[in-house]
């Protein structure tokens, strides 16, 4: 097979499991995903709001304290426990994230006009996002955490977060309006003779 | 017509059949109402078989003239397909002005980018592979571009309903099928065109049976009434907040790559 005919061939192979993918259920794939529970992630308290509790849980202060007054055995197991919960904690991070990511896009799909250029950019963000967060996970599991920058990223997804929300608030009401202006339009017409 | 395999007519007659049935489905279910253009490429399809059963009867017509003609048929009704498609996607994508207005700029990326691709890796006997390598370019054009429309689809979480993705699902099955097809038999039968378009043809409609199928199925009951209403919000609010949410998005991920860049460091 010629390279230009295997390119073409794995070009169709490509597609079709590109369309297999676009077909299937998202919601069937959402439950089949790893580590998220949609009911978690849909929470309307956004998890950040823990942040100042797992800084005190993960303080560096509380491991020497350990270390000089436990056991060796008692401090390598509090470590692994706190490991655990910052993986779990981190998981929900990128729940907030993906959540005010998706708001955006449903802001996007309700505009009568959509910037392609702002649309890509967020997508390339959301792409650079999964990329950096897998990174800092493997960090994680590794036995190291950035706590002071995940002390910063939660105060930037809590402001986003809270900005979205009143604009989210904004344009239900706007809806709100505009369907009951819409019903006693609709009532002034059927009353008129 | 005699010169044909038998299990080539048969194949031909079954999808006639079905397509039949799909246009009666179309006609008596009242959804031709709903998805004209659709209604007519069906139609024009079953127009081409009775064109071709005309144009190989002729005795007196050359081999390369009857495939010429045919070709020309098969031209008809892939611009019918292409129409269909885009009318199936405007159904879909109604509600969401925004969005179809992103989508029809990457329909048109996608294909100019498909169409560039598809001239740098065609090669060999143009004169005797012409329609052949048209064909499976077309095909390959025609499936990214859909494929790429339904990913816009996907990321905004539009829902679609069901038939209509199952027509939308068929024709890239199909059209990534063909291209499969046409790939595999070439390579076995390297240059030999006039060898292997029977056996290409053959093999073609089998799949095409298969989505026509599909589509009957998916019209046994009248097409949804669109009845959805997307909320609309004014463009001042996209435009203050998309790039708004885009900068908090981007210092997030400048946060975590400093983050990175700072661990990467060695100790």
């Amino acid at each position: 097979m010629s390279p230009a005919l295997l390119l073409l061939f794995g070009l169709a192979v490509l597609l079709l499991v590109l369309l297999g993918w676009v077909l299937c259920d998202p919601r069937k794939i959402a439950k089949r995903g790893s580590g998220f529970d949609s009911s978690q992630e849909e929470s309307s308290r956004s998890h950040v709001t823990y942040f100042p509790q797992m800084k005190q849980a993960l303080s560096a202060e509380d491991c020497t304290f350990l270390v000089s007054r436990g056991t060796p055995a008692l401090a390598k197991a509090v470590r692994k426990e706190r490991r655990k919960i910052a993986l779990a904690y981190l998981a929900c991070l990128r729940g907030d994230f993906l959540r005010l990511w998706r708001l955006a896009r449903a802001i996007a799909s309700m505009s009568q006009q959509v910037g392609p250029a702002q649309e890509l950019e967020r997508f390339r963000l959301g792409l650079a996002f999964s990329w950096h967060y897998e990174v800092i996970r493997i960090k994680f599991l590794l036995g190291f955490a950035p706590l002071p920058e995940i002390g910063v990223l939660s105060e930037v997804i809590s402001g986003l977060s809270v900005r979205l929300e009143t604009a989210m608030k904004d344009l239900g009401e706007r809806a709100a309006l505009a369907a009951s202006l819409a019903s006693s339009m609709e009532r002034r017409s059927l009353n008129t003779p | 017509m005699s010169s044909f395999p038998l299990h080539v007519l048969v194949l031909w007659a079954c999808s006639a059949l079905a397509q039949l049935i799909v246009f009666i489905l179309l006609v008596s279910k009242g959804s031709f109402r709903k998805t004209p253009v659709f209604t007519v490429y069906i139609a024009l399809n079953l127009c081409q078989v009775a064109y071709l059963v005309t144009l190989y009867s002729i005795p007196k017509l050359s081999e390369g003239t009857v495939r010429e003609f045919a070709w020309y048929s098969e031209c008809v009704t892939l611009a019918a397909q292409a129409l269909a498609t885009t009318e199936i996607l405007k159904i879909t994508l109604r509600p969401y002005q925004g969005i179809w207005g992103l989508v029809w700029r990457s329909l048109t990326v996608t294909s100019t980018f498909v169409v560039a691709l598809v001239a740098l890796t065609t090669r060999g006997d143009w004169a005797n592979a012409k329609w052949f390598e048209l064909n499976r370019g077309y095909h390959l054009t025609f499936a990214a571009t859909v494929i790429a429309c339904l990913l816009v689809v996907r990321y905004y979480s539009i829902q679609v309903p069901s038939a209509y993705k199952m027509i939308l699902g068929g024709f890239c099955f199909y059209s990534c099928s063909e291209i499969l097809l046409s790939n595999i038999v070439q390579t076995l039968l390297k240059t030999q065109y006039a060898a292997f378009q029977p056996i290409w043809q053959s093999l073609t409609m089998l799949p095409f049976i298969g989505v026509v199928t599909l589509w009957a199925v998916a019209l046994r009951k009248p097409l949804p009434v669109d009845n959805r209403q997307a909320p609309t919000a004014p463009d001042s609010v996209y435009s203050r907040l998309s790039p708004e949410i885009n900068e908090r998005l981007r210092e997030i991920n400048e946060k975590l790559l400093r983050l990175w860049k700072m661990e990467a460091r060695p100790q």
